[in-house]
């Protein structure tokens, strides 16, 4: 159970919320027996499916009636139906699948059943080479990326959300521009500098970087896409660069741990790759000094201050 | 009581209680994930020392009624679907119950193996979700099993790297985000196949001591909140890279302790709220890997007692931190 508070209720509440879920418990049972059993039978009808829908209403998590539900679709309701007709029931588990997403967003099993349908939705109902050819699959596809960016209006976050729209987006019948999911991400990010979410979904780009770094110098989401930037083999001129720009912000916000650690590890990059252009005794003084302070501003992890500084020993003899 | 301290007996009645809450609709609603709950309580307890306070027979005759015939793997409950989550769980249970005379080895190992695709990630059932949660799940049953030898390592190896982000961590899918609970599962898989040089130890030690907050307590993404279950994912990860020194553990053990429920037992996702057995395992697994006093061993890599791991010859190169005196 995530985020639900603790109360411990008095005797009379307990036994009073006992008595109200008798019934409901009851009523789950029978329900979920009924469909176990018809799944045994292997009964395919619209009552058996009927009574999926009722149960996922009230348990979204109970993967098995899931299951049961697509071999009702195939085994059952789309057996000797029009391509039509096959579309429009995949368009009701559409609708279906979006309310129980509204309410149970993180739900691993409703994002799958929704991928299963999606996958199955029929060309269109025109010939081949007319615009119409595979106009029920474009817009059921082009609808979707609509669907996910509502889900992610409510918690821009959901990493089930944005893996569904890597999906989308990798699967749509008619390719969307890369410049269109370019401007979505850059206008999560700047929505909200700690989307990492958003961060993660985009390419290269130092200057919106340094834009995030001067707003909020303590979101670390910033500097780890920074240091993905600028990589494991960078230049000294790259190094540099970016160092003296940290080195900046440091000098307006003395107590930054990210601008310290930053260029700590910048510093270690030039020392281990470009040492015989730099001034190593220099570097080396500055490094050890910000290491030391990084041991007292971020104590938890101070440990790790101590390997970066052996490291460095090791590096110079 | 005060929660200074790992309250053992209040979590172990907690745990031996969890059965009885039958006229209780969480309960009901919970039935999919029954096989995990009884292999999350089963764990807890055996690393609190007290694996003999739900009973043996009983246990396995629960496991082997989960059985499905038809698709030779378990379901979360009797009449459930088998399912790569609930098949490990039922595996997993068999081995520290020292009842594996019961199982299809041969049928189950087929099942497991027949979930893997072209890809190399494993689908968790006949219907195709793919997640690296999956490829972990039949990477350790599959290890547990003694079966390893029929997977395909390169193929299954090939997919972690493709999910490898450049913060170091891993996700759900090949160009997913990292999360804690996937790194794990990556790290893990890569722990039990032997293929650890895929990591990028610095770096994502890096990302993984980032994750503790100042309440001590660790999340699972950049900029998001505690929450107990971390210990276990974040904790365990570190100790297959050797990194746990890299966070404060007297922070972070004062962080679990204090999501204890010092009336019911149980351990919660954050001080305050609802508990359940999963934090309370999870909570227990980082405690056990922090080297809280009087607790048994956890192999990080399986989540199971570290004893019974390396009485299979399976144990990997972690390291947790020293068992601490009272």
């Amino acid at each position: 159970m995530h985020g639900v508070k603790r109360v411990k209720p008095t005797p009379q509440a307990l036994e009073a919320r006992k008595q109200k879920e008798r019934s409901k418990i009851q009523e789950f049972l029978a329900l979920s027996e009924d469909i176990l059993q018809r799944k045994k039978d292997n009964d395919f009808s619209e009552d058996a499916f009927k009574q999926t829908t009722r149960l996922l209403h009230v348990n979204p998590e109970f993967y098995t009636v899931w299951n049961y539900r697509r071999t009702i679709l195939v085994k059952g309701l789309s057996v000797n139906r029009t391509e039509e007709e096959i579309n429009k029931l995949l368009a009701d588990e559409l609708v279906m699948t979006m309310a129980a997403l509204k309410s149970h967003p993180k739900v691993y099993w409703i994002w799958n059943h929704r991928r299963w349908c999606l996958e199955r939705v029929p060309n269109g109902p025109g010939a081949e080479g007319e615009d119409t050819a595979n106009g029920w699959k474009k817009s059921a596809w082009d609808q979707e990326l609509y669907v996910v960016e509502k889900l992610l209006d409510a918690d821009a976050r959901n990493f089930l959300a944005w893996n569904y729209r890597r999906y989308v987006l990798a699967g749509m019948p008619v390719p969307r521009p890369d410049t269109l999911e370019l401007a979505y991400t850059s206008k999560k990010i700047q929505a909200n500098f700690s989307n990492f979410s958003a961060w993660h979904q985009r390419s290269k780009e130092f200057d919106l970087v340094r834009n995030a770094m001067y707003t909020d110098p303590d979101d670390q989401s910033v500097w780890v896409y920074h240091r993905w930037l600028v990589g494991t083999r960078a230049s000294r001129g790259l190094l540099e660069r970016e160092i003296e720009a940290i080195d900046e912000l440091l000098g307006e916000q003395p107590d930054s741990k990210w601008c310290m650690e930053s260029i700590v590890h910048y510093s270690v990059m030039l020392l281990k790759d470009h040492a015989a252009e730099v001034d190593v005794e220099q570097l080396t003084e500055k490094t050890r000094r910000l290491l030391g302070e990084l041991e007292v501003q971020d104590p938890f992890r101070r440990q790790r201050y101590r390997e970066l500084g052996e490291i460095l020993a090791v590096l110079l003899s | 009581m005060s929660t200074s301290e790992l309250l053992i007996p209040l979590h172990v009645s907690y745990i031996q209680k969890l059965g009885e809450n039958k006229d209780d609709l969480t309960y009901h609603l919970t039935s999919h994930l029954r096989l995990n709950a009884v292999y999350w309580g089963l764990t807890a307890l055996a690393i609190m020392g007290r694996q003999d306070a739900l009973d043996r027979n009983e246990m396995i005759e629960f496991v082997m009624s989960c059985w499905d015939e038809e698709a030779g793997g378990f379901g979360a409950h009797p009449g459930h679907d088998a399912h790569l989550l609930a098949t490990l769980s039922g595996i997993q249970i068999l081995v520290m119950q020292d009842a594996m005379e019961r199982l299809d080895v041969d049928r189950v190992a087929k099942f497991i193996l027949s979930l893997q695709q072209p890809s190399g990630v494993f689908a968790g059932d006949a219907y195709g979700e793919i997640d690296t949660r999956f490829l972990y799940c039949a990477v350790n049953a599959l290890s547990l099993l003694g079966r390893l030898g029929d997977l395909d390592v390169k193929k299954t190896v090939g997919y972690i790297k493709s999910c490898r982000n450049f913060d170091g961590g891993f996700g759900a899918s090949i160009g997913a985000e990292s999360h804690a609970a996937q790194v794990f599962v990556c790290v893990a898989a890569l722990a039990i196949l032997g293929r650890l040089d895929e990591v990028d130890v610095d770096t994502l030690g890096w990302w993984l001591a980032e994750r503790q907050l100042p309440n001590g307590g660790l999340n699972g993404r950049p900029e998001k909140l505690e929450d107990v279950c971390y210990s276990f994912w974040v904790l365990s990860a570190l100790s297959i890279l050797k990194k746990v020194p890299w966070i404060d553990a007297e922070k972070l053990t004062a962080f679990i302790l204090s999501a204890q429920d010092p009336e019911g037992g149980g351990i919660a996702d954050r001080p305050g709220d609802m508990v359940d057995v999963f934090h309370t395992i999870f909570g227990v697994a980082g405690l056990s890997i922090l080297g809280y006093p009087g607790l048994v061993d956890l192999d990080p890599v399986y989540c199971m007692p570290a004893e019974v791991i390396e009485a299979k010859g399976l144990r990997k190169d972690w390291q947790a931190l020293p068992r601490r005196e009272k």
